[in-house]
C-alpha cells in the first residue's frame, strides 16, 4: 500500500463530512417521531415537540405494550414478509435466467420479455384487479397480498441485467461438462449472485413490509390486517367533501387526540425493517466477484 | 436435438411467471374499456354505456389541462435526472469510503426515509419550510428576508423535487452499489499495477462496469414521465400553488370529489400508459442500436 | 341455482303472512309497547291475525343478515382489548333477544368504507341491509336493488323510531320517499347543530380588558389586540388572531361564519356554493353575491395586518387545530361541538384558558348563520333480495331499546358493548337538546342521579356524569378539559349547544335551499369551478386586487355556474319539499 496524496487525503475529508451531512438529514425525521412519542400528549398536540422530547414519559409505550391490534398485525406482517419474499425470489430467479440469455441461446426470449415488460406500464385499475382476485378465490386470505404481486416484473428486469454481468464462459463451460440448466442456475448463478439478491431480496421484504393498501382491499376484517394496513387506519382523514361532521365523528376526533401513542406505533412500525438493511449488508461485500469464483 | 431440450427447460422455467402474470396483470387489463365507457360500478363492464373517445375529449378539454400536463412533465423530469445523478454520486463517493462501518451507517441512514410514508413526511418537510421553521431560521441568521417557501410556485416545485429525491435517493443507489460489486476485482488490480489514481480508475472501469444499469434506470424510469409523484403534492399542495404544482393525478383526483368519475380517470390512466410504453420502446430501440444493448 | 331450505320456505311464508295480516291492522298497532320480555311467543301470537306485529318480536328461527361496517376504534378506553366487530355484545343481545344473527361480509376503518363499497358494488356483493351515503343511495335506487320499506317501518317501528322520524314533520323520510315507496331509514341530525358560533378566549379578553364583540367592528378591535397586545402575558409577540386553514369553507376552523356575518352565505361546508332564496323566489348561489366582496376585502386587510396567519394557506385542520392547543390563536368560527374536541386539549393544556361561544357578529349587531334543511351523512336501506326486509326495521328499534336504562347494567363498554360498531343505529334527531334539558333538569334540582327513565338514559347519564365532574373537579375518569368538553358543548346554558338554542329561538338563521344530490353540472364542472374559487379566494386575500373578485363572479358563470343556477332553480320548482 502506498501513502495518500495530499489530494486524496483532502478528498476523503470532503466525502466524510459531506456523507455526514446527508447521514443526520436521514436520520432527523425519525429522532422527530421517536421525540414525539416520549413527550406528553398535549406537548404534542400543540406542536411543540422538535428534535427533543417535552414533558418526557413512556405512557406511549407502555399503552404500546397493551395494544393487542399491535401484535396481531405485525404477527401478519411478518408471516406476509417471510412467505412473499420467497416465492417472490423465486420466481424472479427462475424467470430472470432464462431471459438472461442472448437471442441466438433462446430465440424466444424477446417475445416473453415484452410479454413481461408491457405489464410495468399497463394496468387495469383497482375495480377489475379486485374482480379477478375475488374470481380466483384469494379475497379474506393473506395469498391476495402476495399471489397477484408475486411476479415483481422491475426486479426481474433489474435481476436479468445482473446475471448478463456474469461471464457467459462460466455457464458455457458447465453446459461442456455436461451440467443442465439447473444445475448451471442453482450451482453457479445463485453463488455468484448473491449482493444481487441481497438487493432485491431488501426491496421485496421492504415491499412487503410497507404495502398496505391491498389489505384494506382485499381482506374482510381487521383481525387480518398486516402492520402498515392497520397503522393505516390510525390516521383517519375526514372526507373534505363533507359538509358537516356528525357527533359520533366528533367523538372519534376526541379519541385521535393521542398523538404520542399513534406516533409510537409508527415508529415501532419502521424499526423492525430499517434493522433488515444492516443486516443484508454483509453480502454486499466486495470480493465475491466473479473472478474470485473463477479458482 | 439438443438445443431443443435445453429450449424446453428454459420454457418451462418460465411458466409459473407467464400464468401469475396472465391472471392477475393481464386478466384486469380487461377493465381498460372502462376508459371509453361512462362506466357505473353497479353495472359492471358489461352493461356500462360506451362512449366512444368522450371521456378522453372531456378530460383534454378541461381548461386547465395542458398548464398541468406540463407542470407534470416539468417536475417529472427533474426527479428523473436526479434520481439518477444524487444516487450515482452518492454511490461513487461511498465506494471511496474506506471504513466499512461508517460505510454501513451511512448507507443505512441514506434508505431511512424511504420507509416513511408521505402522510408521515408531507407534515415534517412543510414545517421546516414555514415561516418559523429552521430553513428561515437559518435565513435570518444570515441576515436574509424569510421566504414563504411552500406558498411560491417556484420553491414549491424545487421542495418537491427535492424532498422526493431525498426520501427515494436510498433505492437507486443501492442499485448502483450491487452494480459496482459485480464489477470484476482482477481489472482493478490491472490499473493499480498500471499506476492509475483512484480517478482514473473510476473514469474508465466503475462507470463503464456500471453502464448497463445505468442505462437501465434511465431508460425505465423515462416510463415515469407522466408520474410526478402523487401522494407527496397532494399532502404538500394549497391553493397558492396550484398554477406550479397541480399535476395530473392531483387534477383527475378532484375530478371525482363531486362524484366518482371512473370512466375519464381510467382515460387518463390509458394515456399514461401509452406515452410510458412509447417513451421505454423509443429508448429501448435506441438503446439497442447505439450500444447493442437490450435493457431486458 | 339457489335452493330453499326447509325453514327459508317456512320464513318466507310466515312473513308474507305477516305483512298482509299487519297491512289490515295498522290502526291498532299504534300504542304498541316494545315488550322484549314476553317475545318468546312473539310469531305464533302474531300469526293470529288479532294482534299487531311487535317490534321487538323474537323470530322463532334465527334469521341470518348479512351487512358490511365500516368502524372506527372503540371510543370508550375500557373496551376490551383486541375486540374486533364481531365480538360486539350487541350482537349476541341481538340474537338473545330478536333471533337474529348479523355476518359481516367484511369490516373495514370507516376512512376506506367508500372505496371498499365501491368494489362490493362492481363485483356485484352487496349485503342485505346497508348504510349508505347519498350518491350511493342514488346509485342502488336507480338501479332497482332496494326494498320497499313502507309496510316494514309502518307495522314494525317502534313508537320511539316513529317519534324520531317525525320530529322534523318527516321532512327528512320524504325526502328518501319516491313514488309514495318509503326507500331508506334516514339518520338524520336536527340541522340546527349546524349553526356557526364564534368561539372566543375570555380570558384574553380579559386580560385586555376588552369587551365581548357583537359587531364585525368590534370583532376586528379585538382581534387586532389578540395579534399586537400579547393577550397571553407571556412577554412574546406569538399570538394571531382568528384561526383559518387551507381550505376557505370546511366543516371547522373556517371562514363559514365571517362571511356570514356580512350577510354573504357562500357555502355550507363543502367548495359548492349554498342556495338562498333571493327576492324573486328563486334560488341563487351566495358565493357570487356582492356582500363576498365586502368581506373578502375585510378578510385581506386582516391578512395583512396579521389577524390571519400568514401561512394559513399551507395549514389543514390538524395544524389549525395545534395552534389552538398552543394558545397561538383566540378566536375561532365554528359549531357546537368545540369544547369537545380541539378546545378541551386548550384547556387541558393551559389551566387559565376559558373559552365562550358568540353569536356571530354582524354588521350592526349579531349575525345570522347559514343552516342546512336537512343534516344526514348516512341512511339505511335494505336490499331487494333480502328475505325479511322488516329484520332492519326491528334491529334499530333494538338499538334504540338499548338505551334504556334497565340494560345499564350490562351494557357497558367493558363488557363488550361498543355501540358505534352496531348496524343500523339510529339516534334520537334530538339527542343533544334531551341531553341539554335533562342534565339541567336534574342540576337545577340538585339530584345525584338521572331519574330519566327511557332510551336516551346512557347518552343524559354520560354528560351528567361528565358535568358533574367537572363542576366538582374530579378527574378521576376524565381529565379537566374532556369533562368540561362534555358539558359547555351539551349542557351549559352558555356552551355550545345552549347558545345554539338560543339562536334557534330568536330564528336568527337563513336556510340552504338546496339539500339534494349534486346536478349534473355541478358533477362535470364542479372540480373547476372550485379550483378557481379557491385559487381566486385565497389569492385575493393574500394581497390580490380586490376586482379580481368580479372576475372570478363571472369565469364562475360561464364556466358553468348559470347552468348549474338553472339546474337547481328546476329541481327547486319541481321536487323541492319546502
Amino acid at each position: 500500500m502506498h501513502k495518500p496524496t495530499i489530494s486524496r487525503r483532502i478528498f476523503l475529508l470532503c466525502n466524510t463530512l459531506i456523507l455526514s451531512a446527508i447521514t443526520v438529514l436521514g436520520i432527523i425525521p425519525f429522532i422527530h417521531l421517536l421525540s414525539i412519542s416520549l413527550s406528553s400528549n398535549t406537548a404534542a398536540m400543540a406542536g411543540e415537540v422538535k428534535l427533543w422530547p417535552v414533558g418526557f414519559n413512556l405512557d406511549a409505550y407502555r399503552y404500546l405494550g397493551e395494544k393487542v391490534e399491535f401484535f396481531r398485525s405485525f404477527g401478519v406482517s411478518v408471516q406476509r414478509v417471510i412467505l412473499g419474499t420467497a416465492i417472490n425470489m423465486v420466481l424472479v430467479f427462475i424467470t430472470a435466467f432464462p431471459l438472461s440469455k442472448s437471442n441466438d441461446q433462446f430465440k424466444f426470449r424477446t417475445v416473453y420479455v415484452w410479454f413481461f415488460a408491457i405489464t410495468m406500464f399497463f394496468g387495469g385499475g383497482l375495480i377489475p384487479t379486485y374482480i379477478i382476485v375475488k374470481d380466483t378465490g384469494l379475497i379474506d386470505s393473506i395469498w391476495a397480498l402476495i399471489l397477484p404481486g408475486a411476479l415483481n416484473v422491475w426486479n426481474m428486469v433489474l435481476m436479468l441485467n445482473f446475471f448478463r454481468g456474469i461471464p457467459r464462459e462460466l455457464d458455457e463451460a458447465a453446459t461442456i461438462d455436461g451440467a443442465g440448466q439447473w444445475k448451471v442456475l442453482w450451482r453457479i448463478y445463485l453463488p455468484v449472485s448473491l449482493p444481487s439478491i441481497a438487493t432485491i431480496g431488501l426491496f421485496t421484504i421492504v415491499g412487503h413490509w410497507n404495502a398496505w393498501f391491498d389489505g384494506i382491499l382485499y381482506l374482510n376484517s381487521p383481525e387480518k390486517y398486516p402492520l402498515q394496513t392497520y397503522l393505516s387506519t390510525l390516521i383517519m382523514a375526514i372526507n373534505s367533501q363533507m359538509t358537516s361532521i356528525s357527533i359520533e365523528q366528533i367523538k372519534a376526533m376526541e379519541n385521535l387526540s393521542e398523538k404520542t401513542l399513534r406516533t409510537a406505533q409508527i415508529f415501532m412500525g419502521a424499526l423492525p425493517i430499517m434493522l433488515v438493511y444492516p443486516f443484508l449488508q454483509k453480502y454486499f461485500v466486495k470480493g465475491i466477484t466473479v473472478g474470485s469464483v473463477k479458482e | 436435438m439438443k438445443t431443443l431440450k435445453k429450449e424446453y427447460l428454459l420454457h418451462f422455467m418460465l411458466l409459473p411467471g407467464v400464468i401469475i402474470t396472465l391472471i392477475y396483470a393481464y386478466g384486469p387489463m380487461a377493465g381498460l374499456v372502462m376508459a371509453f365507457q361512462q362506466f357505473e360500478p353497479l353495472s359492471g363492464f358489461f352493461k356500462s354505456e360506451f362512449v366512444g373517445w368522450d371521456n378522453f375529449k372531456y378530460v383534454f378539454e378541461l381548461p386547465d389541462f395542458m398548464q398541468v400536463l406540463w407542470n407534470t412533465i416539468f417536475i417529472a423530469v427533474f426527479k428523473m435526472v436526479l434520481f439518477l445523478l444524487v444516487p450515482l454520486i452518492l454511490a461513487l463517493l461511498l465506494n471511496e469510503v474506506t471504513k466499512s462501518w461508517f460505510s454501513r451507517i451511512i448507507q443505512s441512514a441514506i434508505f431511512l426515509p424511504f420507509f416513511l410514508s408521505w402522510t408521515v413526511l408531507g407534515g415534517v418537510i412543510i414545517e421546516l419550510f414555514s415561516l418559523n421553521g429552521p430553513v428561515n431560521g437559518l435565513l435570518e441568521a444570515i441576515g436574509l428576508e424569510p421566504i414563504m417557501f411552500m406558498l411560491n410556485n417556484g420553491w414549491f416545485r424545487g421542495i418537491v423535487i427535492g424532498s422526493d429525491v431525498w426520501k427515494g435517493m436510498g433505492y437507486n443507489m443501492i442499485v448502483m452499489l450491487a452494480a459496482i460489486t459485480g464489477i470484476n476485482a482482477t481489472l482493478y488490480e490491472a490499473a493499480e499495477v498500471d499506476g492509475a489514481g483512484r480517478w482514473k480508475q473510476m473514469l474508465n472501469i466503475t462507470l463503464p462496469g456500471m453502464a448497463p444499469i445505468l442505462i437501465l434506470l434511465g431508460v425505465l424510469s423515462l416510463g415515469g414521465i407522466l408520474n410526478a409523484g402523487f401522494e407527496q403534492i397532494l399532502i404538500m399542495y394549497n391553493p397558492t400553488v396550484y398554477e406550479g404544482g397541480d399535476i395530473i393525478d392531483t387534477f383527475v383526483y378532484r375530478l371525482g370529489m363531486f362524484s366518482q368519475q371512473f370512466g375519464p380517470a381510467a382515460a387518463v390512466g390509458l394515456f399514461k400508459s401509452v406515452v410510458s410504453l412509447a417513451m421505454v420502446s423509443i429508448t429501448y430501440y435506441a438503446a439497442y442500436k447505439y450500444s447493442d444493448y437490450r435493457i431486458f | 341455482m339457489k335452493r330453499f331450505k326447509p325453514w327459508e320456505m317456512l320464513m318466507l311464508v310466515m312473513s308474507m303472512l305477516l305483512i298482509f295480516t299487519a297491512c289490515g291492522n295498522q290502526a291498532s298497532n299504534d300504542g304498541a309497547e316494545p315488550k322484549p320480555q314476553n317475545s318468546g311467543n312473539e310469531a305464533n301470537a302474531s300469526a293470529n291475525s288479532n294482534t299487531p306485529p311487535d317490534p321487538l318480536g323474537k323470530y322463532p328461527e334465527t334469521i341470518t343478515v348479512s351487512e358490511v361496517l365500516g368502524y372506527n376504534p372503540p371510543e370508550d378506553p375500557r373496551s376490551p382489548k383486541g375486540i374486533t366487530p364481531e365480538q360486539n355484545a350487541y350482537l349476541k343481545d341481538l340474537k338473545d333477544m330478536l333471533n337474529i344473527e348479523i355476518k359481516y361480509k367484511w369490516t373495514v376503518p370507516s376512512s376506506q368504507f367508500e372505496q371498499k363499497f365501491s368494489l362490493a358494488m362492481a363485483s356485484g356483493d352487496l349485503p342485505d341491509i346497508m348504510e349508505l351515503d347519498q350518491k350511493n343511495f342514488e346509485k342502488l335506487k336507480k338501479q332497482d336493488m332496494l326494498a320497499d320499506l313502507t309496510d316494514a317501518y309502518n307495522n314494525y317501528a317502534s313508537p320511539t323510531l316513529k317519534k324520531y322520524m317525525e320530529s322534523d314533520g318527516g321532512f327528512a323520510m320524504s325526502t328518501f320517499t319516491s313514488d309514495g315507496k318509503l326507500m331508506a331509514i334516514p339518520a338524520f341530525e336536527d340541522p340546527f347543530l349546524s349553526t356557526q358560533l364564534l368561539w372566543i378566549r375570555k380570558d384574553w379578553l380579559d386580560n385586555l380588558n376588552l369587551q365581548v364583540p357583537k359587531t364585525m367592528e368590534e370583532l376586528d378591535k379585538v382581534a387586532l389586540a389578540f395579534v399586537n397586545e400579547d393577550p397571553d402575558q407571556n412577554g412574546k409577540n406569538d399570538t394571531y388572531g382568528v384561526a383559518m386553514q387551507k381550505n376557505i369553507f370546511f366543516w371547522g376552523f373556517d371562514l363559514r361564519g365571517f362571511f356570514n356575518g356580512f350577510n354573504a352565505y357562500p357555502s355550507i361546508g363543502d367548495n359548492q356554493t349554498a342556495w338562498i332564496k333571493g327576492d324573486d323566489g328563486k334560488l341563487i348561489p351566495g358565493l357570487i353575491q356582492p356582500e363576498m366582496k365586502t368581506a373578502l376585502g375585510k378578510l385581506q386587510e386582516w391578512y395583512n395586518n396579521g389577524v390571519l396567519d400568514k401561512e394559513f394557506a399551507l395549514k389543514d385542520e390538524n395544524k389549525a387545530v395545534e395552534d389552538i392547543t398552543a394558545g397561538k390563536v383566540g378566536i375561532s368560527y365554528g359549531e357546537w361541538w368545540y369544547p369537545n374536541w380541539p378546545l378541551n386539549l386548550n384547556v387541558d393544556k393551559d389551566p387559565k384558558a376559558e373559552w365562550i361561544a358568540l353569536q356571530i357578529p354582524g354588521l350592526d349587531g349579531p349575525g345570522k348563520s347559514l343552516v342546512p334543511k336537512l343534516r344526514s351523512n348516512r341512511m339505511y336501506v335494505v336490499n331487494k333480495k333480502m328475505k325479511n326486509p322488516e329484520a332492519a326495521i326491528k334491529m334499530i328499534n333494538y338499538y334504540i331499546e338499548m338505551g334504556n336504562k334497565k340494560y345499564m347494567e350490562n351494557n357497558k363498554a367493558e363488557q363488550g358493548y361498543v355501540y358505534n360498531w352496531f348496524d343500523p343505529r339510529v339516534y334520537n334527531p334530538a339527542q343533544i337538546e334531551t341531553i341539554y334539558t335533562e342534565v339541567n333538569k336534574a342540576l337545577d334540582a340538585n339530584q345525584e342521579e338521572i331519574t330519566l327513565d327511557d332510551e336516551n338514559y346512557k347518552n343524559v347519564a354520560d354528560v351528567f356524569k361528565a358535568t358533574k365532574d367537572y363542576l366538582a373537579g374530579d378527574t378521576m375518569t376524565a381529565s379537566k378539559g374532556v369533562n368540561w368538553g362534555q358539558y359547555f358543548s351539551r349542557a351549559a346554558k352558555d356552551g355550545g349547544w345552549g347558545m345554539t338554542r338560543t339562536i334557534k329561538e330568536n330564528q336568527a338563521f337563513v336556510s340552504n335551499e338546496f339539500y339534494t344530490l349534486p346536478t349534473s353540472t355541478q358533477v362535470e364542472k364542479g372540480s373547476q369551478l372550485d379550483k378557481l374559487m379557491q385559487e381566486s379566494f385565497t389569492k385575493i386575500i393574500m394581497g390580490a386586487p380586490l376586482d379580481e373578485f368580479d372576475k372570478f363572479v363571472d369565469s364562475w358563470k360561464s364556466l358553468g355556474g348559470d347552468q348549474i343556477t338553472q339546474e337547481v332553480n328546476d329541481w327547486y320548482s319541481k321536487e323541492a319539499v319546502k
